[in-house]
């Protein structure tokens, strides 16, 4: 034990409170609900010990980067710049609390306000907030969002619709999230490519929202969603979630009317870290601001009149509003984000552009030599696709997978997990770090997994 | 002042990358015309010394734990050590996916299954979920496993939640977004909780009461049991915030007090950094009736046969059950794996051990409330007005609050001014205006990482301020990087992003 500066000086600290023990300072817990027996856990341990076991523990993992590695689901297997982790973990920014003090919290105030210009830029939307929690979080309270600014003026009152392509998990975090609202939800079919359905998209005109993916959760690049704006109309929020970096590289909703740009933040900043901490992106138009969630610095003046930074639109916040706040959230991904900030300033406009075509490009070459396996076809063979693609493949997908494994190759995740329609189907999953070699060991796996059914 | 933006470099200055596997030409021709970006977002074009640079002269212009002490109220900032943070840099971790098959991920189901009964165990209950990334969600998710217990139980019709005006804002919050109603109940004078109010208000709409305890003003709530009884006998649920069981662990625990539901705030409790306001991590601990409703999946574990695989060496294979009535998701993942893994380095450097840090912060609480309630005779001749305590009583828990109403009275200095002056003496300022049922609030609480020099220092510093000429302090802060902030022009003027600069060579 080896974190209590004052261990060994209780009695002093006492006695200048005229107390002798430190148990007088609990007698305020009533003897009916003070705990008799000793806590039933391990002796502690020192800092040395602790790295052993968790050297042990982790490093019985199987890591992505051991091995070739399809699985994505949203989430990369970027590389984060050095410099990302060595400066985000500076103690001034790694051992701060929220910036309610502005005056000596300007360094991570003026971080967030770059940080947010830079999502601004991305997605081309002028605001952004410090970071939700995840894509999802940040899509379920988009659609909460939008519910209240276009609830009174809607003719399909407390109705949103969603893309049926949405994955379970981020479909499930976003029923629990507006269930409380007495939203309903209507799902927005697809055609055979994997294209919206225009005219299911039509009866959405009305609602309170829709909300799509571009991307969709195959990977899916839809041109039709550009023309959605239109169909919806004005008072509908037209929300999109994004793959953050496709955005180097395809039209960033902004350009073609979204109201509400969400994602995932992660392949800027971090890790896929098994899924957290990761952040959530949250930009929207100015009609959103005054409903949106989260925390969103500002500029502002000091009482010298020279340039600062703060907190600001608080009172949309549970600490002021309460429970007509718009938002419960209060700790958030700000460091994360800050990492994200660090990792987009390095790329910048050409880099970002670089880091897209490089995964467009990992993308097509594999697409293209596993589509080319005999008896394996992409399940959608007319698409455009950014990062994941589907294929059919012999026999039970899960199986399929683990057989792959078994040879060293983490080939995707099997979509039978996530419906039963799609049991013979993988999700294939490329990044920027997808080489010619990994591609080819792939298709070498796949090419025996074919064969292992056949026999 | 310098901005990111006033990076504007050449094109090929920056921060290099392999080329992609394709040429331009086979890039472009795989998306529709139609769909392509017109032009890059208007980001910096800088170099890694620039950067580098400009990070590090924002970080100066930031205060942490690390910087001094931060007697932050509600939010626990303590120590965060640095074995921690190397250690969730480990691939074991970092290059990990959340759906990646039990076989590649038993080190991190262990952790996980370890960190689940270990937080039971603390608080008396018997499931944890590690799932809710923050206390806010933590209160979301235990609210939406009430709900759907309620609805099981055939009891939808209890739509109302209590929560008293001492209550963290967060409480009200998340049981609004359930869809609940909030019914307030007043404190008693002293801050405690008032039974004749909650037995007025309970009755067979009530679903739960959500409360901390010890309570937002650092006092424990002896009469917790009674509320307890009182809640459950008219059928509803109580719900423990967890913001504040640094306090308590190991001399008592919610399950003890009654309750059915508990968050944890692992970044305070177990010392996530806080890192700017996140990431959090927010696990929740239920009892038995609401475990099957906790969000999908747990970590759960069996004695190990021949067949299986080799797993961490401890005799057990571990792998991921879903809950039979789960909520399903809250977050999409498994949580903020990396928090959990930190806060499990940390919990495992107490061990059994965990009563003495929960000592140490009642006994740093208490030091520091008496330190500053009894100057010496000089320096209280010269202090303007004494602050009030917050509470009456004669012991708090881990913090306390203080109200500065007479010396604003007196001498028209504010809570928030002296908040200011404060960090004029190189300190972070307590947490102000909160509870709102305190004047001129300052609620303090300075962790069991803090030394008794420090204590010290921060007790004399505190009540010279007090001495000081109030103009100089409603000035303050002098010494830090901007003067005071002017929050009102801020929201009037809304500028949230950089203008861009005007011309653009795409």
């Amino acid at each position: 034990m080896d974190q209590l500066p004052n261990l060994g000086r209780e009695q002093e600290m006492l006695s200048i409170m005229g107390l002798n023990s430190i148990e007088d300072l609990f007698s305020n817990i009533p003897e009916k609900v003070r705990r008799k027996v000793p806590l039933p856990l391990p002796q502690p341990q020192s800092e040395e010990e602790i790295w052993r076991d968790a050297q042990h523990l982790l490093g019985s993992n199987i890591n992505l980067d051991s091995r070739p590695s399809f699985l994505s689901t949203g989430l990369s297997r970027n590389f984060v710049p050095t410099m990302v982790g060595m400066l985000a973990t500076r103690g001034e920014f790694l051992t701060s609390y929220t910036p309610y003090q502005a005056e000596v919290s300007q360094g991570m105030l003026q971080a967030m306000w770059e940080f947010q210009t830079m999502v601004s830029e991305l997605v081309n939307l002028p605001i952004s907030n410090v970071s939700m929690y995840d894509a999802s979080t940040s899509a379920a309270e988009a659609i909460t969002c939008a519910v209240r600014v276009h609830n009174k003026k809607a003719s399909q009152k407390d109705t949103v619709y969603i893309s049926e392509l949405v994955p379970p998990h981020r479909m499930s975090v976003i029923e629990n999230y507006v269930q409380g609202s007495g939203i309903d939800i209507h799902l927005l079919k697809h055609d055979e490519n994997g294209h919206l359905d225009i005219d299911s998209a039509a009866l959405a005109n009305g609602a309170c929202a829709v909300y799509v993916e571009q991307p969709n959760c195959f990977g899916i690049l839809d041109e039709g969603l550009m023309k959605l704006k239109d169909l919806i109309g004005e008072n509908t929020a037209l929300i999109v979630g994004v793959d953050a970096v496709s955005l180097g590289l395809v039209s960033p909703p902004g350009d073609w009317g979204a109201d509400i740009v969400v994602g995932e933040g992660q392949p800027f900043g971090i890790g896929p870290t098994f899924g957290g901490p990761i952040y959530g992106i949250f930009a929207c138009n100015d009609k959103y601001i005054r409903q949106m969630p989260g925390r969103i610095v500002g500029l502002t003046q000091d009482s010298n009149e020279k340039k600062a930074f703060t907190l600001t639109l608080s009172t949309r916040e549970q600490h002021i509003r309460r429970h007509r706040a718009t938002s419960n959230i209060c700790s958030n991904e700000t460091l994360i984000a800050l990492m994200g900030a660090m990792h987009m300033s390095l790329l910048g406009p050409d880099g970002i552009t670089v880091l897209a075509k490089r995964i467009a490009a990992s993308t097509e070459t594999a697409r293209k030599a596993v589509s080319s396996i005999d008896g394996v076809e992409l399940l959608h063979p007319k698409s455009s696709n950014f990062r994941e693609f589907a294929v059919r493949v012999p026999g039970d997908s899960e199986k399929a997978i683990s057989f792959m494994d078994s040879k060293g190759v983490i080939a995707g995740h099997p979509l039978g997990t996530w419906w039963d329609s799609h049991s013979s189907c993988i999700l294939i999953g490329c990044d920027e770090r997808t080489s010619s070699e990994d591609i080819s060991a792939l298709v070498t796996v796949i090419e025996e997994w074919t064969k292992e059914v056949s026999n | 002042m310098s901005d990111i933006f006033s990076f504007n470099g050449s094109q090929n200055a920056g921060w290099s990358q392999p080329e992609p596997i394709l040429s331009d030409s086979e890039i472009l021709d795989t998306i529709p015309k139609s769909m392509l970006r017109n032009n890059p977002p208007n980001w910096p074009r800088a170099s890694e010394p620039e950067l580098v640079r400009h990070y590090t002269w924002l970080s100066r212009r930031n205060f942490g734990i690390d910087t001094g002490f931060y007697p932050l109220g509600s939010c626990t900032m303590k120590h965060n050590p640095r074995v921690n943070e190397k250690i969730v840099n480990l691939p074991g971790i970092d290059r990990m996916h959340p759906l990646q098959p039990e076989h590649h991920i038993q080190g991190l189901l262990s952790i996980f299954y370890e960190m689940q009964e270990m937080l039971a165990i603390c608080s008396g209950m018997d499931q944890v979920t590690l799932q809710p990334v923050a206390g806010a969600q933590g209160e979301f998710t235990a609210m939406r496993c009430i709900q759907e217990y309620h609805r099981e139980m055939g009891e939808s019709h209890r739509d109302k939640v209590i929560v008293p005006d001492s209550a963290h804002g967060t409480n009200p919050a998340s049981a609004s977004m359930c869809g609940y109603d909030i019914i307030e109940i007043p404190s008693a004078e002293d801050g405690r909780i008032d039974l004749d109010a909650l037995r007025s208000v309970v009755g067979d709409d009530t679903a739960a009461m959500m409360i901390t305890n010890p309570s937002t003003l650092g006092v424990f709530e002896p009469d917790i049991a009674k509320a307890s009884e009182i809640v459950h006998s008219a059928g509803g649920q109580m719900y423990y915030d967890g913001a504040n069981f640094n306090a308590i662990i190991g001399k008592t625990d919610p399950g003890l007090m009654g309750f059915d539901a508990v968050h944890y705030n692992l970044h305070k409790t177990f010392s996530q950094p806080h890192g700017g306001g996140g990431p959090g991590s927010g696990p929740i601990g239920v009892k038995e009736h609401l475990s099957k409703y906790l969000p999908s999946p747990l970590a759960s574990r069996r004695e190990i046969t021949d067949e299986d695989p080799e797993g961490v060496g401890d005799g057990y294979w571990y792998s991921w059950t879903s809950p039979e009535k789960s909520i399903g998701k809250v977050q999409q993942w498994h949580g903020n794996a990396g928090a959990v893994v930190r806060c499990w380095a940390f919990y495992r450097r107490y061990g059994r051990e965990l009563e003495k840090m929960s000592e140490h912060a009642v006994l740093n609480a208490n030091y520091l409330r008496y330190k500053i309630m009894n100057p010496s005779q000089e320096v209280l001749s010269k202090i303007h007005a004494m602050p009030s305590d917050g509470a009456p009583t004669d012991f708090v828990m881990h913090e306390f609050t203080l109200s500065m109403i007479e010396m604003k009275d007196k001498v028209g200095v504010t809570g928030k001014d002296l908040a200011k002056r404060l960090l004029d003496y190189g300190v972070m300022a307590p947490t102000l205006y909160f509870p709102m049922i305190v004047p001129e609030c300052l609620m303090i609480e300075p962790t069991e990482t803090e030394s008794k020099e420090v204590l010290d220092k921060f007790a004399d510093d505190f009540l010279h301020i007090l001495t000081e000429d109030p103009e100089l302090i409603k000035g303050a802060p002098y010494t830090t990087d901007v003067s005071r902030v002017d929050e009102v022009w801020a929201a009037r003027n809304l500028i949230l992003r950089h203008p861009g600069n005007s011309s653009e060579d795409n």
